[in-house]
């Protein structure tokens, strides 16, 4: 009993609340900021799609969807800022459009955008929510004014007895209904038709809010892939990070640690006569020279120090003790995320190793650019005798994969008798990443 | 010998510190970092400095930054820098300016006291003290001079290069010093190093095996 009383009063406290007021606001401006959607975005998306359908409109019509694409992801992002505003509701934003990097790169990128997409697909489902949404605003101003009918009888039908006026007409929240009333009594069944309208609008419109609130959240927030491509950003960022931690731990720690011990047993060498003594101390020095000699090929192959100066001294580190002579030409202008600078590193170094070993060639170029945008260029090439095929070499296939970690891309020339020129393609820093 | 040690490991610093005071040698001030380095030199105008590369704040190449300084405003002030890594970028930046009063050891040399603190000397003294694995790194360069020499030659430019004097060069390869001499001079000719007063041939011949630049067109 007690717990009917108190839903009942929370259906009938419902329409004084701020949020129901912010509700309808938001059921207001969002129908019509989807009915407009809708039409702009299927009147362009319809002839686009039937346009590319032909042949001769093929081009057109592409260029007309990537309009579509380009809107609903501005739509999308103008329902977000509403919905927030109207309902406190956040929905993330996906990952920005990564524009690609020639003109057909970037219309592809632009047809494949998945984000955008779903954006269409939001705009069409939003027509019906609109309506409801509408409705919902419209019972509500139906019941308001219902409610006003006393008052308005007695403002405005105050004539003489016996004066022949039409009667008031109610309104209903439905097409078709409508209620006369001819005496003030009967204005009372109006107030009650228009409390009714009132609520029921108020509960349509936190219903379809919350439908609306869904959809926007499957249809305009990160998608499945988008945030897995967020989450892998920062996985692969993070273990960078974990690496450079193990290095600059080994550097700091351990190494210096056997470095003081080999200072030591020096000093005590240094002092003793012993033939005995300094022969135990010869070989505790050997032991701890070797342990440091391979922690310092083990931390090179974790991160090399010189890295955390630039790609450019790195490289250039690497190229002077190649046996073949190997120029480095280096245009770094920003500085790409440290992940990819050390996947860079390492690409450069496998491919110059590839080249000592097999090429026979007289002179190699490393060179890396950042020239194009958010792009990461490195072309190691040679002018040896060529014949390397990537589907053999397990080589340029482990590469290619780790690249691929990062939606890199590989591609290697090599003609036999030469010359060969691999070029990898990284991104600057990862999509979705927060670096 | 008056010295100045950077190095930011408390232990490596105290330890310098005590090996060369051991070998009767003052050692001005132990610092930390870059900054503090070059406030050291300033004050105490010290024969030889020990630096460590990477230092803070930003732990890459503070030291060989400040041993660039050095060797550019206080030229008679010996620099020996000393690294966890050989990097052969950082030899090149250390050999810019010449051969003369400089040192590149791994951490590693300094339990080889006797040798540690005679390539400090020499450092301080003008010379030349690199590590053998940066002669190791370089000679995998190629040069057409140097691809003429027999490895017996190579051996005896490699310990030129790391400062050598030629008795030393002989003790290490058990070798006369007439012998030393002989292969030096053909060492020079395949070089084209031809004996010219003013010219020192030695550094020449060093700087070339370095690839320091064009060390004949200076």
């Amino acid at each position: 009993m007690e717990s009917i009383r108190r839903v009942a009063g929370a259906v009938v406290r419902a329409p004084f609340t701020r949020r129901a007021r912010r509700e309808l606001c938001y059921c207001a401006a969002g129908a019509i900021a989807g009915v407009a959607g809708f039409f702009l975005v299927v009147l362009t998306l319809v002839p686009a799609l039937a346009i590319s359908a032909s042949v001769v409109g093929t081009v057109a019509g592409l260029l007309m969807l990537v309009v579509v694409l380009f809107l609903a992801r501005r739509l999308g992002a103008l329902q977000r800022l509403l919905l927030r505003w109207g309902t406190g509701d956040r929905v993330p934003a996906p990952a920005p459009f990564q524009p690609g990097t020639s003109l057909l790169g970037r219309l592809d990128r632009r047809l494949r955008d998945r984000e955008g997409w779903r954006a269409v697909g939001y705009a069409v489902l939003k027509l019906p929510v609109a309506i409801v949404q509408w409705w919902a605003v419209f019972a509500v101003g139906i019941g308001l004014a219902d409610i006003t009918y006393p008052l308005v009888w007695v403002l405005f039908r105050n004539h003489p007895a016996g004066t022949k006026i039409g009667p008031l007409i109610a309104l209903f929240p439905f097409p078709y209904g409508h209620l006369a009333i001819e005496t003030l009594a009967g204005t009372l069944v109006a107030v009650l038709l228009g409390v009714v309208s009132v609520i029921a609008g108020v509960w349509l419109a936190r219903g379809i809010v919350a439908v609306d609130g869904r959809l926007a959240r499957a249809l305009l927030g990160p998608g499945r892939v988008s945030e897995l491509e967020r989450t892998r950003a920062i996985a692969v960022e993070d273990a960078a990070a974990a690496l450079r931690r193990v290095e600059r731990d080994l550097h700091d720690g351990a190494q210096v640690r056997l470095a003081a011990v080999t200072m030591n047993l020096g000093m005590a060498l240094d002092k003793t006569g012993d033939s005995e003594v300094r022969e135990l101390l010869d070989a505790a020095q050997t032991g701890v020279g070797e342990a440091l000699a391979d922690l310092r090929r083990i931390a090179r192959g974790i991160h090399p120090p010189v890295l955390d100066n630039g790609l450019a001294d790195a490289l250039d580190s690497l190229a002077a003790s190649s046996p073949i002579p190997a120029a480095v030409r280096a245009d770094v202008v920003r500085r790409p995320s440290p992940a990819i600078e050390t996947i860079a590193y390492f690409c450069a170094a496998e491919l110059l190793a590839n080249a000592i070993k097999h090429s026979s060639a007289n002179l190699i170029e490393i060179d890396i650019d950042t020239t194009r945008p958010g792009v990461l260029r490195l072309r190691v090439s040679d002018d040896g005798r060529g014949g390397a095929d990537p589907s053999r070499g397990t080589g340029l296939d482990g590469l290619r994969q780790r690249v691929s970690t990062v939606d890199g891309a590989l591609d290697v020339s090599s003609p036999p008798g030469g010359p060969t020129s691999v070029t990898v393609e990284l991104p600057m820093r990862m999509t979705g990443g927060g670096t | 010998m008056r010295v100045v040690i950077a190095e930011d490991a408390v232990v490596l610093r105290e330890g310098l510190t005590r090996l060369l005071a051991d070998r009767g040698h003052q050692v001005c001030a132990a610092v930390g970092d870059g900054e503090a380095l070059l406030a050291a030199v300033r004050e105490h105008a010290p024969d030889a400095v020990i630096a460590d590369i990477r230092m803070p704040p930003s732990h890459t190449d503070e030291g060989l930054r400040a041993a660039e300084a050095i060797r550019r405003d206080y030229p008679s002030v010996g620099v020996l820098v000393f690294s966890q890594y050989i990097e052969t970028r950082y030899t090149s930046r250390l050999l810019e300016s010449g051969a003369g009063g400089v040192g590149y050891l791994l951490k590693d040399r300094v339990g080889n006291v006797g040798e540690f603190v005679s390539a400090l000397e020499r450092v301080a003294s003008g010379g030349t003290a690199l590590d053998p694995e940066v002669v190791a790194r370089l000679l995998r360069r190629p040069d057409p001079g140097l691809a003429s020499l027999t490895p017996r030659e190579r051996e005896v430019l490699g310990l030129m290069a790391e400062g050598r004097s030629n008795s030393g060069v002989a003790a290490k390869l058990v070798l006369s010093d007439g012998a030393v001499e002989k292969h030096i001079a053909s060492i020079f000719g395949k070089l084209g190093l031809e004996s010219s007063a003013g010219d020192n041939r030695r550094v020449l011949a060093v700087l070339r095996y370095l690839g320091a630049g064009n060390a004949t067109a200076k």
